[in-house]
């Protein structure tokens, strides 16, 4: 009887860990589209922000950008001429000279092109 | 006298120096083919083992120029732009290996060797791209056989290389060891606009 039960505790427990070890190792990516923004920034201020080193804290966080639309190309938008978004999804409807509002993942400074990143973004409005 | 004929001559050099730099400006840009570049150049790497779980990952949003003048190539690529299929390889990929927080990019400066716009056409020409990568802080020159090609007016350049962890500092515990590849296959693709 008490060897049954023995077994048994160790069945579960066993059972517990490997689930919780497969949660840890294939857990969700993080969905930015749901994630609440840490900041919401004017797109040259973050810009500025890059280049004086001012914005470490922003790495790998959700933001939110605000500006007018200077560029479109496939996938991706350029605001104000210094925040480059890309897009998981086709873009619709969305035209140069739109004032948007933009959340995404910021991944850095592009010192080439003098653009700071996002990827994973949305439109909010 | 003496004062009004310097001051003449002083005119017409000002306006000789001026119709210089706006005929050079002219010509020059008269001949050049001028810059070549995309913001969201592709790079994949894989550094899978057979039997483990895959090891790779992907980029879309690398930026790079091609001057079409003179051959030089530039790429910068922000690593954490790179996405695993597994949420926790990402997040060691730059917590543990690549260190993105320190070091937030990758580049590549060159030069393709005997570049030459004018005989770019839609069939692929193999080019050899000479230049230094920098990766997690170090310097590495390296030799790149690529593809170049010409399509609707675009420049598409298409390249695969090895790199080795070890070459850049990169320290790969004993425990994960075995799961990635010692050589990293890396493969970039990017299609350069006017």
């Amino acid at each position: 009887m008490i060897k049954r039960r023995r077994i048994l505790l160790i069945l579960t427990l066993s059972l517990l860990g490997a689930y919780f070890v497969y949660n840890y190792m294939y857990k969700e990516h993080r969905n930015i589209k749901t994630e609440t923004s840490k900041i919401e920034i004017a797109a040259p201020y973050l810009l500025e922000r890059f280049k004086t080193n001012d914005a470490e804290s922003l790495l790998n966080t959700t933001i939110t950008v605000i500006g007018v639309i200077t560029n479109i190309e496939e996938g991706t938008i350029t605001i104000d001429s210094s925040v480059h978004c890309a897009f998981n999804d086709k873009i619709i409807g969305l035209n140069i000279n739109d004032s948007v509002k933009v959340k995404g993942r910021c991944i850095g400074y592009d010192d080439l092109f003098e653009v700071v990143k996002l990827d994973q973004c949305s439109i909010i409005k | 006298m003496e004062r009004r004929r310097t001051f003449r001559k002083l005119i017409y050099m000002k306006l000789k120096i001026a119709l210089l730099v706006v005929s050079l400006a002219v010509s020059t840009s008269f001949f050049a083919q001028g810059k070549y570049s995309t913001k969201s150049g592709e790079i994949t790497f894989e550094a899978s083992v057979p039997s483990f779980e895959e090891v790779k990952a992907k980029n879309n949003n690398v930026s790079a120029i091609l001057n079409a003048e003179t051959g030089e190539f530039a790429a910068l690529s922000l690593l954490k732009g790179f996405r695993f299929k597994v949420a926790l390889m990402e997040e060691h990929f730059n917590e543990n290996y690549i260190e993105s927080s320190i070091y937030p990019k990758a580049t590549f400066k060159g030069k393709i060797k005997d570049f030459d716009f004018l005989e770019l056409s839609e069939k692929k020409k193999e080019v050899l791209i000479i230049g230094t990568i920098n990766l997690h802080g170090k310097d590495k020159a390296i030799e790149v056989p690529a593809f170049v090609s010409m399509i609707d007016g675009s420049i598409a350049i298409d390249m695969s290389f090895v790199l080795k962890p070890s070459e850049f500092n990169i320290k790969i515990p004993n425990i994960v060891s075995s799961k990635i590849a010692e050589e990293v296959n890396v493969s970039a693709m990017y299609l350069l606009k006017k």
